[in-house]
Order: C-alpha cells, then sequence, then structure tokens
C-alpha cells in the first residue's frame, strides 16, 4: 500500500499530483524532438513530427520527411515532404493533421498520411508570409490563427467551413508579440496577444473600439516588464500568464480575475506551458516546462518539481497532462477524488475499509468481518462500493482495477438491493479501455470516446467487436463503421471498380442506416467516378443519389434519376444545374428527351421566362406551340392595335408552318374584325374593340347601322341562321316590333318562326307574338300557340295531328274553370283514338 | 379532389382529426414569428383557412391584420409580415415587389411566407432572381386536407387537374402521396388499394416509397378504412359533363359550392344580403335533399313545410307549462328547421326560374340523346343553335366536349364549322381554348381514315415503349381515342328501361342522370370492388386505354377480419362532381347493408 502512494506529491493541503509511465515508447527516432515540429493529438491521439530543416542556417540537402506514430510509438504513417516550407503543424478534431505552409497554404493529411485536401488562408497571408501559427479546437470544430510577417493576424474558426477573418491592426505594434493565444469568448474565437506589459483582444465586431485597448491583468505583480509565455485551459476558461520576472499570474480569461499567482524565480523563458485540471475539480494547476525540469504550481506556496532527463513534449488533456519523450510516454493528473479516498494513507473512508477487508477475506482472517462491520455500523456500504467502482475506472493498471473491483464486487453480497449497472457498465468500459490502451493499438484513452476514435484507425474488426459487446443500436454503432470501412475501401486504388463495388454490397447489404450516397461521395472524392456511379446504383432512394451526380458532372444522369424520384423539386434543381452547365442548344436537346422535365421547366418560363419559352418552342419548331405564344404575346404585351396585329400576323405565319390552316384563317379573321373594330370606333365612338364579330353585328344594330352590320356580315360570312337570331334579338331588344316583322318577312326564316313567337313573349308582347304564331310550321305550331296562351286553338291542333305528346302538353297547359272545356275535349278525343 | 365514400353502418373514422393536425400546424407557425404581425392570404386559401382556424384564434396568436395578396402595394403599416399562400410564382413577384418597395423606402421589416401545402423549389427561385431571398424566411404549412363533411375530404387544388392533364406538370402528385401517407398514419395502413390511371399510379408508387421510407410505425395497427381506390380524372370525362339533376349538383352548378358552402344571393333569400351556407350534413334539412333527384325535392320540401306547420300548430290549446316546454326546448330547433327550409325553398324557386329559361328539358334531351348515340346529327344542329344563340359560352363548350367523347372526336366538318361559330359568338381568344381542350382529349377530331385497330396499335406500342415519359407526348400527339361506345355497352352504363323510371325509388346509379346513364367512373369502382381487383375487366381496361396502368395491391386477404374493412376511400385525381358522390353514397347504401 505504502509504495502505492508513492508517486502521489502533494500540492498545497488538499491535493495530490501523479505521474505514471503510460508507455515506453517504440520508435526509432533518429532525431532529437527539439529539432522537429511536433504535434499530439488530444484524447490519446497520434503524434506527427516533420524534422524541420528550414529552421536551420543551412538547409538540408535531402527532404524532410513527415512521420505519424501511436501514442505508443507505433509508426502510422511515414511520408516524404515534397510542398513548400512549413511553419506550424496541428491536429483538428476529427483527427486530420493540418500543415501551415508558410506561404499560409494548408495542406490536410489523414492519421494514415493520405492527402485530403488543401485550402488557403488568403492573399494577405500569402504576400506577408507566416510568421507563426496554431491549430485550435472550440465547440464549432477546429481553426486556425495565423500571425503574419507584417504583425497582422488571420483566423478562421472551422476548417470545416472555410470562413476567414482579420484581425484588427494593434496599435503600435511593430514587432512580433512576445507571446499570443487563442480565445474563445461569446462563443467567438480571439487572439490574445502581449506586447511588452500590455495584453490586447482585438475584438473585430466591436464598432466604438475597433482598435483593442491595452489591458492589464486584476493583482498582477508590479515590475513586469514582458509576458514569455501564456496558456489557455482545454475549457478557454482560463488563462495563465508566464512573466520575465519569473512570475507566474492565474486567473480567468476574461482577465477579470486572479485565481492565484506563484513565484517560481526562474527567469529562463519555459518551452512550455499547459493547464493541468480535471473536469468538476476545484483544484487548478499550471505545468510549466523548460529544458530539464518539470513544474507544477497552483494555489500553494510550494510547487511539484520533477526533472526531465529527456527532451520532453506537453499535450494538454482534458483531465491531466501527457509528457513524452524520445523514450517514453507519461501522464500526469491530479489524483481523483475517489481514489484519494481510498489510497491516501490512513484513510478511514468506506471504500478504502472495504478493499482492507476484501483483502483479509482472500487471507481468510477474520479482520475481514471486522472491517465490514465497521463500515456497516456507519450505514455506508453502498458508497464504498460506488467507492469502488469509480477509483477503478481511474486506474491505469489492470491488477489495481481488478483488485478494486473485487472489493466491490465482495461488498455488494452484503448488500440487498444494489443495482448491478454500474459495476457491469464500469468492467465493460474498463475492458474496452485495456484493450485499446495496449500498446499496439496505443490510445491511452481515459474514458468514453471509445467507438469513434478506433474507426479512425481502421481496426474495423476491433470497432465493431466493442460495439456489439456494448451492444450499442445497430444503426449508432455497426452501420457507422460498416459505412466507415467501405468509405476507405474505396480508397484502396488497385482494386477494380467492379470489385469494390461488389464487395461493398455484399458487405452492407440492407444495413439499415448505412448510406450509400455517402460512400459515393466519398469514392468521387478520391477521384473514381465510375466507382460512385456503380455504388449510386445500390442507393435505395434515387433522391440520395442526385446531388452527388451533379457534383460529378453527371447532369444527365442526375436529372433521369431525379425524375425517378417523383420529386419534382428535386427535378427543377437539376434543370437550373443543367441550364448554367450547357449551353442552349444542348440544354433544349437535353429537355426534349424528357417530357417530364420539359413541361416542368414550360410551366416555369411561362410565368418567369417567356422568351426562353419562344427559344424553346424554335428549337422544336413547334409552330402550333409558337402560333399560341403570340396569340398570347397579343393581349397580354401589346397595347397598341399595330402592335397587337403584328403580333397575330406572326401567330398566323406560325399556324401555317404548323399546317393548322383553321387556326390560321381565325387568327387572320381576328386581325381583319380588330381593324374594322378599330375604323368603328374612330368613326361611329363607343366601344368595340374585343367584342367577338356576333356581339360587333349586334353593337351595330342596336345603333341603328344595320347597312355596315349587313356589310360586316357579308364580310365575315356570317351563317344565315345566325345572322337571324342575332338580328332577331337584336330587334326584339330595340322593341322595334315595325322593323322586325319586316325582317321576319324579308325571306324565308331559316331557323322558323317559333323563335319570334318566344321572343315576342320574352319582352311580353303577346299581339307581336300572336302575329308570327300563325306562321309557325305544322311541328311546332302547339308551343306556338301554347306560347301565346291560345289553349282552345292548341287543343285544336294537337287533336288535328293525333299526336298524343303534343295532346297531353296541351292538357298539362289547361288551369282550372277556364279551359275545362278544352280539357275535355282532348280528353274525348284521346279515348277515340284509343279506341280505334 | 374529393373523397367520398359510403356514409353507412360502418362508423366513419373521425377525420376532424385532419383539421386539429392543420391548426395546431399553423399556429405553431405563426408563433415562429413572435410578436404583432400582419397576414396576408391568398384568396382561394381564404375559405379553407377559415373552417381551419378562424379570426379570433388567429387574433389570439398576434395576427393584427388580415389582408388579401392581390396585385396592389400593402397598406400595412406592421413591422412584421406574413404571407400565407399557394406555391405560385405570381404570388412571388408580389411578394418581391412589396419587399423591394420596402427596401427603397429604407424600411425594414420581418417577412414571413408560408406556403400551403409545400413550397417549391421553383418559388424560391425567382424569390431568389428577385433578389430578396435573404430577406424573407420560408415555411410550410402541410394543410393538404380539407374534412368538408363527415364522407368527404378535399385537397382544394383547383389547379391540379390543368397543371397535370394539360401541362403534363407532376409536381402536385408528391402532395398527393404525402397527403395518402398522412392518411395511412392516422387511419392505419389501406390493406387493399386499387387504382386506374397514369396520375394514380405515379401517386400510389411515390406513396409507398413515403412509406417504405418511415416504415414501422403503421404496421400492426388495425386499418380504419378498407379500400382505397385511386381513379384519374380523364378516365371519366364524360360524367363530368353532363348536366347534373341531384339537389346539391344542381346547386352546384347554379350557385357554386366553394369549399363546401355557398353564397346564396338576394334572390334566394329573400332579402336584400347575400348569405353564406354552409352545406353538409349538419344541416338537416339539406342532408335529406342532398342526394335526391330535383323532381323529388320539391314534393319533400312541401311535406317538410306541411310538417312544420303542424308542428308549430300544436301550441294551440297548450297550457302554460307545455308553452314553457315548448319555448324552451323546441321552438328554437323548430326556428332554425324553418330558416334552412326557406332557404332551400328559395333556393329551388331560383335553380328553376334559371333552368325554364335556358330550355333545361331540351338540354338534357340531347345530352341523353349524345349518351345514347342516337339523333346525333340533331344534337349536332341543336348545338349549333345553342351556340348562334349565345346561351351560354360555358354549356355550349361542355355540350361540344360531350359530342366529342361520346364520338370518339367530331368529324372533321363539324369540328371546323361548331369551332368557327364558336369563336364568332364569344370571341376569337377562345382558339387558345380549343388547343387547349384538344390537348387534353377534350375536343377531338376524328382522323380521316383512321380505324380503330390502327389507334389501338399506336396506342399500345406507345404503352409498350417503356422509355418513359413517351406516354406523356401521347397526350398532345395522339387524342385520346375515349372508345366510349364500346365501354358504355360492356359495362351497361345506359340502363335499358320499360316504361319510366322511378326516380323516387332508385334501382342503381343512374338515379343521378334521371335514369339515363349511370356514370362511368362509379361503375368502374362498383365493379373493381365486387370483383375485388380487375380480373374480368381487361377489355374495359383495353378500351378505357389504361391496360399498364391499372393496379390493384392485396396486401393480406382477411376479408373476414373487422367491419372497418367495409369502408372505401375513393380518390378522384382532379376533381368530382356531386352527381358522383351522390352516386357513390347510393352505392353505398345499396351495398353496405
Amino acid at each position: 500500500m505504502d509504495c502505492y502512494t508513492a508517486n502521489w506529491n502533494p500540492l498545497g493541503d488538499s491535493a495530490f499530483y501523479r505521474k505514471y509511465e503510460l508507455y515506453s515508447m517504440d520508435w526509432d527516432l533518429k532525431e532529437e524532438l527539439r529539432d522537429c515540429l511536433v504535434a499530439a493529438a488530444p484524447y490519446g491521439g497520434p503524434i506527427a513530427l516533420l524534422r524541420n530543416p528550414w529552421r536551420k542556417e543551412k538547409p538540408a540537402s535531402a527532404r524532410p520527411v513527415l512521420e505519424i506514430y501511436s501514442a505508443s510509438g507505433v509508426p502510422l504513417a511515414s511520408l516524404l515532404w515534397k510542398s513548400g516550407p512549413v511553419v506550424s503543424l496541428g491536429w483538428s478534431a476529427e483527427e486530420e493533421l493540418l500543415c501551415v505552409q508558410e506561404d499560409g497554404v494548408v495542406l490536410v493529411y489523414g492519421l494514415h498520411g493520405d492527402f485530403r485536401r488543401h485550402f488557403s488562408m488568403g492573399n494577405e497571408v500569402l504576400q506577408n508570409r507566416v510568421l507563426d501559427a496554431r491549430i485550435f479546437h472550440t465547440e464549432f470544430g477546429s481553426g486556425v490563427a495565423i500571425l503574419t510577417g507584417a504583425h497582422r493576424f488571420t483566423l478562421s474558426a472551422n476548417v470545416g467551413d472555410l470562413k476567414l477573418r482579420r484581425m484588427p491592426e494593434v496599435p503600435g505594434l511593430q514587432s512580433a508579440p512576445s507571446c499570443w493565444t487563442t480565445v474563445c469568448q461569446d462563443r467567438v474565437a480571439h487572439i490574445l496577444l502581449a506586447v511588452g506589459p500590455d495584453l490586447y483582444l482585438p475584438r473585430p465586431f466591436c464598432l466604438v473600439f475597433p482598435l483593442a485597448l491595452p489591458q492589464t491583468p486584476p493583482g498582477l505583480a508590479p515590475g513586469v516588464s514582458s509576458f514569455l509565455q501564456m496558456a489557455v485551459s482545454f475549457t478557454y476558461r482560463h488563462l495563465a500568464l508566464f512573466t520575465d520576472t519569473g512570475y507566474i499570474w492565474m486567473g480567468t480569461a476574461s482577465l477579470k480575475e486572479k485565481l492565484c499567482e506563484f513565484n517560481c524565480n526562474i527567469r529562463a523563458p519555459p518551452k512550455q506551458m499547459v493547464w493541468c485540471s480535471r473536469p468538476r475539480s476545484k483544484e487548478r494547476a499550471v505545468v510549466v516546462a523548460w529544458e530539464r525540469r518539470l513544474m507544477v504550481v497552483g494555489d500553494a506556496p510550494e510547487s511539484i518539481q520533477f526533472v526531465l532527463d529527456e527532451d520532453s513534449y506537453l499535450v494538454p488533456e482534458l483531465d491531466g497532462v501527457r509528457v513524452f519523450s524520445r523514450s517514453t510516454h507519461e501522464f500526469l493528473h491530479e489524483v481523483p477524488v475517489a481514489s484519494e479516498e481510498i489510497f491516501k494513507i490512513a484513510s478511514m473512508a468506506p471504500g478504502a475499509l472495504l478493499l482492507e477487508a476484501q483483502k483479509e477475506y482472500e487471507k481468510e482472517s477474520q479482520k475481514a468481518d471486522e472491517y465490514l462491520r465497521e463500515i456497516q455500523e456507519l450505514g455506508q456500504l453502498p458508497q464504498a462500493v460506488q467507492q469502488c467502482i469509480e477509483a477503478a475506472g481511474h486506474e491505469h493498471w489492470p491488477d489495481m482495477q481488478k483488485s478494486l473491483l473485487r472489493a466491490a464486487s465482495f461488498g455488494k453480497c452484503f448488500l440487498d438491493r444494489f443495482p448491478p449497472d454500474s459495476f457491469v457498465r464500469m468492467c465493460q468500459d474498463l475492458r474496452v479501455l485495456n484493450a485499446i490502451r495496449d500498446y499496439h493499438i496505443g490510445i491511452p484513452l481515459t474514458y468514453s470516446q471509445y467507438p469513434q476514435v478506433l474507426v479512425l484507425r481502421r481496426l474495423y474488426p476491433l470497432a465493431i467487436q466493442i460495439c456489439e459487446y456494448l451492444r450499442l443500436p445497430e444503426v449508432q454503432g455497426v452501420s457507422r463503421i460498416l459505412a466507415h470501412w467501405a468509405c476507405y475501401k474505396v480508397q484502396q486504388k488497385d482494386v477494380s471498380d467492379e470489385d469494390v463495388a461488389r464487395a461493398i454490397n455484399q458487405k452492407l447489404g440492407d444495413t439499415p442506416g448505412v448510406s450509400y450516397s455517402d460512400i459515393a461521395a466519398r469514392a468521387y472524392g478520391c477521384g473514381r467516378t465510375e466507382l460512385a456511379i456503380k455504388l449510386l446504383e445500390y442507393e435505395p432512394r434515387s433522391g440520395e443519389q442526385v446531388p452527388l451526380l451533379l457534383k460529378m458532372k453527371r447532369s444527365k444522369l442526375a436529372l433521369s434519376k431525379a425524375i425517378e424520384s417523383g420529386d419534382t423539386d428535386l427535378v427543377f434543381t437539376v434543370l437550373l444545374h443543367l441550364k448554367n452547365e450547357l449551353n442552349r442548344g444542348d440544354f433544349f436537346m437535353t429537355l426534349r428527351n424528357q417530357p417530364m422535365a420539359l413541361s416542368l421547366y414550360r410551366q416555369f418560363c411561362k410565368h418567369q421566362e417567356l422568351e426562353t419559352l419562344k427559344d424553346l418552342y424554335n428549337q422544336d419548331d413547334n409552330h402550333q406551340e409558337l402560333g399560341s405564344f403570340h396569340i398570347r404575346a397579343s393581349y397580354a404585351a401589346e397595347e397598341r392595335i399595330e402592335g397587337r396585329v403584328a403580333a397575330l400576323q406572326t401567330a398566323a405565319d406560325a399556324f401555317y408552318k404548323a399546317k393548322n390552316e383553321f387556326a390560321a384563317k381565325a387568327t387572320e379573321d381576328q386581325m381583319r374584325l380588330l381593324r374594322l373594330q378599330r375604323r368603328l370606333e374612330d368613326e361611329l365612338g363607343g366601344q368595340f374593340l374585343d367584342l367577338s364579330l356576333h356581339d360587333t353585328v349586334t353593337t351595330l344594330i342596336l345603333s341603328g347601322q344595320n347597312k355596315r352590320a349587313e356589310q360586316l356580315a357579308r364580310d365575315f360570312r356570317i351563317p344565315d341562321k345566325r345572322l337571324w337570331w342575332l338580328k332577331l334579338t337584336a330587334l326584339a331588344d330595340l322593341e322595334d316590333w315595325e322593323e322586325l316583322e319586316k325582317f321576319s318577312k324579308s325571306k324565308k326564316s331559316p331557323i322558323g318562326y317559333l323563335p319570334f313567337v318566344e321572343i315576342c313573349m320574352k319582352q311580353h308582347n303577346k299581339y307581336e307574338a300572336k302575329k308570327y304564331a300563325s306562321r309557325v310550321g305544322p311541328e311546332q305550331k302547339v308551343k306556338a300557340l301554347l306560347l301565346v296562351g291560345d289553349v282552345a286553338q292548341a287543343a285544336d291542333v294537337a287533336i288535328e295531328h293525333r299526336n298524343e305528346a303534343e295532346m297531353s302538353l296541351v292538357l298539362s297547359h289547361c288551369t282550372g274553370s277556364t279551359d275545362g272545356a278544352t280539357a275535355d275535349k282532348i280528353q274525348r278525343a284521346r279515348a277515340q283514338a284509343q279506341k280505334k | 379532389m374529393a373523397f367520398p365514400h359510403r356514409p353507412d353502418a360502418p362508423e366513419l373514422p373521425d377525420f376532424s382529426m385532419l383539421k386539429r393536425l392543420a391548426r395546431d400546424q399553423l399556429i405553431y407557425l405563426l408563433e415562429q414569428l413572435p410578436g404583432k404581425k400582419d397576414l396576408f392570404i391568398e384568396a382561394d386559401l381564404m375559405s379553407p383557412l377559415d373552417r381551419i382556424a378562424n379570426v379570433s384564434i388567429l387574433k389570439q396568436h398576434e395576427v393584427d391584420k388580415l389582408y388579401k395578396v392581390e396585385n396592389k402595394p400593402a397598406l400595412s403599416s406592421s413591422e412584421q409580415l406574413c404571407f400565407l399562400v399557394r406555391p405560385r410564382i405570381k404570388n412571388m413577384r408580389y411578394i418581391a415587389s412589396l419587399v423591394n418597395a420596402d427596401k427603397m423606402a429604407g424600411r425594414t421589416r420581418k417577412y414571413k411566407v408560408i406556403f400551403s401545402p409545400q413550397k417549391f423549389y421553383a418559388c424560391e427561385m425567382v424569390l431568389e432572381e428577385e433578389g430578396v431571398y435573404g430577406d424573407v424566411s420560408c415555411d410550410e404549412w402541410a394543410f393538404s386536407l380539407l374534412p368538408l363533411d363527415v364522407d368527404l375530404l378535399s385537397m382544394e387544388l383547383p389547379e391540379f387537374f390543368r397543371d397535370y392533364f394539360l401541362e403534363g406538370d407532376q409536381r402536385w402528385i408528391n402532395t398527393l402521396a404525402q397527403a395518402l401517407h398522412l392518411l395511412s398514419t392516422l387511419y392505419g395502413p389501406f390493406p387493399n388499394c386499387y387504382g386506374i390511371g397514369r396520375c394514380a399510379k405515379m401517386s400510389y408508387e411515390l406513396w409507398k416509397r413515403l412509406e417504405e421510407e418511415e416504415d414501422g410505425e403503421t404496421k400492426g395497427r388495425r386499418p380504419e378504412i378498407g379500400h382505397i381506390f385511386l381513379l384519374d380524372r380523364d378516365v371519366d370525362f364524360v360524367t363530368a359533363l353532363c348536366s347534373q339533376v341531384v339537389y346539391e349538383g344542381l346547386v352546384d352548378d347554379t350557385f357554386r359550392i366553394k369549399c363546401g358552402s355557398v353564397d346564396f344571393g338576394p334572390e334566394v333569400t329573400s332579402s336584400d344580403k347575400s348569405l353564406k351556407v354552409l352545406l353538409n350534413a349538419e344541416d338537416k334539412v339539406f342532408n335529406e335533399i342532398r342526394n335526391e333527384h330535383f323532381s323529388n325535392v320539391f314534393g319533400f320540401l312541401s311535406q317538410k313545410a306541411r310538417n312544420l306547420q303542424a308542428q308549430y300548430d300544436r301550441r294551440r290549446g297548450m297550457d302554460i307549462k307545455q308553452m314553457k316546454n315548448f319555448v324552451s326546448q323546441e321552438l328554437k330547433g323548430l326556428k332554425q328547421e324553418h330558416r334552412l327550409l326557406s332557404l332551400h325553398i328559395g333556393a329551388c324557386e331560383s335553380i328553376m326560374k334559371k333552368k325554364t329559361k335556358q330550355d333545361f328539358q331540351e338540354l338534357i334531351k340531347t345530352e341523353h340523346a349524345l349518351l345514347e348515340g342516337f339523333n346525333i346529327r340533331e344534337s349536332t344542329n341543336y348545338i349549333e343553335e345553342h351556340i348562334d344563340r349565345q346561351v351560354s359560352p360555358i354549356e355550349s363548350l361542355r355540350l361540344m366536349c360531350l359530342l366529342s367523347i361520346t364520338e370518339n372526336g367530331l368529324i372533321p366538318k363539324d369540328y371546323r364549322s361548331l369551332k368557327t361559330q364558336y369563336l364568332q359568338s364569344y370571341g376569337p381568344e377562345h382558339l387558345l381554348t380549343f388547343f387547349n381542350l384538344r390537348r387534353a382529349g377534350l375536343l377531338t377530331e376524328q382522323a380521316p381514315g383512321d380505324t380503330l385497330t390502327a389507334v389501338e396499335s399506336k396506342v399500345s406500342k406507345l404503352v409498350t415503349d417503356k422509355a418513359a415519359g413517351k406516354i406523356t407526348d401521347a397526350f398532345s400527339s395522339l387524342a385520346k381515342r375515349s372508345n366510349f361506345r364500346a365501354i358504355s355497352k360492356k359495362l351497361n352504363l345506359i340502363p335499358r328501361v320499360d316504361g319510366e323510371y322511378d326516380l323516387k325509388v332508385p334501382r342503381d346509379m343512374a338515379y343521378v342522370f334521371s335514369g339515363a346513364y349511370v356514370p362511368l367512373s362509379c361503375r368502374i369502382i362498383e365493379q373493381v370492388l365486387e370483383r375485388r381487383g380487375w380480373q374480368g375487366l381487361d377489355e374495359v381496361v383495353r378500351l378505357l386505354n389504361c391496360s399498364e396502368l391499372a393496379f390493384t395491391d392485396m396486401t393480406k386477404d382477411d376479408k373476414a377480419s373487422s367491419e372497418s374493412l367495409r369502408l372505401i376511400l375513393v380518390v378522384f385525381l382532379g376533381g368530382c362532381t356531386f352527381s358522383e358522390i351522390s352516386a357513390l353514397r347510393f352505392l353505398g347504401r345499396e351495398k353496405g347493408k
């Protein structure tokens, strides 16, 4: 037990810090760490090294090598660096390696040294060169901050969605700041920099003070003339400053509050300074590293000091600091509360007693019972078990984990109702963690991010086993891993497209949650367009296929897929894409083969782009539609008669071309009519334009222009029947009975004389009506007589005709007493007819 | 679009759920724009909106003033404007002009556009082209089904017919599929699906795809509706072209029923005001006469009036206590009934007046002659006279179309002369109308020498040619041959009647057309449901030119199961007439027993 706390170092009264070895490094470094650019990803992530030849006076003859190792020093990748000088390396949150070049170009590599993409940090950076660069992480992703040769800062808060922000100038900044860092306040990333004794926080969005004012941290000891090093905590909440007087100030990142200070009396600038704290712990400490010395300082008069035998490098983690050198990889952190309670010397905490009890029990000593009793008397057995479980999680060595878990399991036996989940969960978690901490895998994770991390390392079988072991739902776990595997598979350039596609489909089948379009997107990203198309074939939702097809410039295929999906919006999206991509002729040709798309586009053009619509019809030689188009235009666009007639003429020509003579003639008639109506308006006044032919003639008659009306009827060859109907109605409307009679006698009526009777009755002129009733032909006579109200005569005619239907019609008109006699007469005639 | 089905012994599903759903979503959308706002509503969304959420509900959610979307500058002074519109391009231009006018005036307001039932990319495109896309926020109000009555749903999309059947634009199919999907999530999966027509088939496929994508939820639920039948309107144009003679149909033909309500003018209300009346099953008087042949309606109404009078008369000779009872309990109901009765009597009178003026009997006679296919020449002459006399542009067209469809197109001479006459009577602009009618297959010309077999081989070639979309071309190039005569014979659409057809006690669905014609659409539905599929109807399907596009989908064959399987939902793609609804209600009563 004594030896277990041997590596515990107290800092102040309440906290202990311990440093233990994770791995002895397996790498075979030729260089000193100090000669290299080093970047290590957080969460036990990989380490990238690039021997930096550009910093030396004389450039090295050979090209440098970029090497990537796991945390245990297992080489993952190694490649010759062929691009320009690199200023800084860093890992993004997705474990992509970002290499910032002197010219502001950032190259992005995968974990295995595969080149992903590159982007530039802008022209200004290119001109002034990069002096210094940092990669930082915020809740939005990973960002890049750059200090240019002109002492200006440019940053992008998320490299996935590149938006460059140029920070405002700092007044009087003639040389590079002595130190700087990125901070994140109010969800915005800023630069904090130190110039002499002043700190600046330029805010690009502040309108009142576009230039930053110098700030001084509260409670700073006097005599400071410059800051040598600064560090922000993992969560951006705290800031530590190291001054040229060997004094360390620790406070909040907003510079509003001081937490503590420490004077270490070392004036040499430290190599590195990082925060070391764990979530929910009140203790805060900063680890400072010099060439051969490591110091942990916090809110205590004394500091903890370690001697460094070798060149070392610090990696801040969420709950501690990793320290690695050529030969070892160590972890330095604050001892967690549960462990402290159990292992502290002479601890009487329930967990400590339980552990002791279990040990005695194994020795078959009766002391076990004593200890157990002691805990039970205090009623603290559940806490004891809980403590042991928790502490096991924080232990690195499996032996210690086991003995703690054994103690917990022992304690559980004496409890009736202790929920088993936390114990089971911890056992599972530890198995997983131990597996990945294994030297071959080399991920010294402390907790909980595992499946995701493993997948990035292409340890698929292990990841799948873990997911199944942890019973993650399929969609979350296995599917994601399979999809990831497939994405990796498409990058194997030496396998043929067919084989890859088949292999992927065989393995994935219809696994829920796997998106073939994502995999295809990856294939396209690797330049394997054909493979991507093959993979898309497996995508069941055609809608999903379209965006990628568009990206791959397979627009026509995209169009047919969109049509297949039945989603008109999608079709429309593709159409607009095509419209920009192809020249007009090709675009129209494509449309022609896709009637569904064509009609959709036509609908749009009808409302929004009339000219295009015309071109469309022209292209197709669709003269019929062109004709309609011009007719519509004659109504919509043109005000003046001449313009309208011209439009109609074009329409008529088109109709001729379409061999639609009827329409052409009709249009020509319309032109004639329009011109005529115009003339009539000029000569007679009144409203003629846009009346129908029929109405034009009627209007003429109503205004007494009989001559003109006749002329018009002849010109436009109005059929006799229509003319008669027309005149009849018009004259009756005028109540010009004399003219009507004259008209009726002008020749034999082509529509008979019943309409005359009807129209007179409509105007309530029985007298006139009777005149015509006598002239109505025999078939309609009864009807006419009934209309004028001559029931008796109607009956006579009906009887004469011996027509059953007519007789019943008359009968139905016989009302009450007046027509009694008539009714009888009909009844008699009927009876007679039936007898025969 | 309408969804009538048999109102009968099996209990109807609770369609008011659809209303609640729509209302909640609208409120949610309105609350997305907190604070006072003015609401601009598209004219033809007003009535549907009124059925979902009235003004006071809108006010509760801080809608200040209501405006109609029309092409005028907005007078609103509110800082927040909300537009509730159909996804139409002209609306987008209106909104854009409004926003741009504000920009010119240096004014900043918040704009929100709510599209109903869904937004289209083309609309957003227009907003972008007009440079206001960044200034407005867009949302969707997925309000696609309005319950008009206990047994009637409507999508209230008047442009569906034109867009699909004339322009070949398929964008509403997605909306329809969404609506069907909504129905199946709310009322359980439909065990049996039938359909006919290209649009029906596409909608069905899209709908099934939607179900697949989010499967799981509907499975295992007890279906509330047993069958669904999708029917393209162009399968049966004839029925839609016939004059309606059931009461509800006549009210529609005369006054236009819009969104389940009708505006009765002063001539009906016998006062100087117009009155908006909701026509549905809650109107007791209307509910009894809506499906009746018009000739019975007067008799029924006068009987009703007498009964009412008798009930009023009972109060004579009552003592005080009885009188009190009468006043407190019955009088209100009687008064209500009285009011409704006088309204419907007024409506009947008005209908009679209009119909006699037009010589309705002659018109009906001609229609029947066309349906039965005799005296074609006489009918053609009647139509010509109809046009010459300028009786009514729409009626003239209706008759021409009916002639064309029943006769497989007009003979070339008539085609020309009728069109010429029509243009002379009603104006040259109708040249375009004729183009459209021709394209939709409503008014066509018999191709000279085009024998039946020739057309058929052409059709079958087109249909088998799977190079998609070619069929769409068939719309325009080959005016669809209707084969009405043959279908009519096959399906026995013209009942052979000896003596008078008793309209009071109808024997079959033909009563909705005075016993002269059984609506084709309803007959197809009847036959398919009877046979539980299309077996034995091959010839009919072939004649309808839909051979590839008729489908049945019987997921499981548990006929014996619940009551609900007797419920049938019929979906008319492109609208339906009240006559058809009445016929289907009749069918429900007959078969549902």
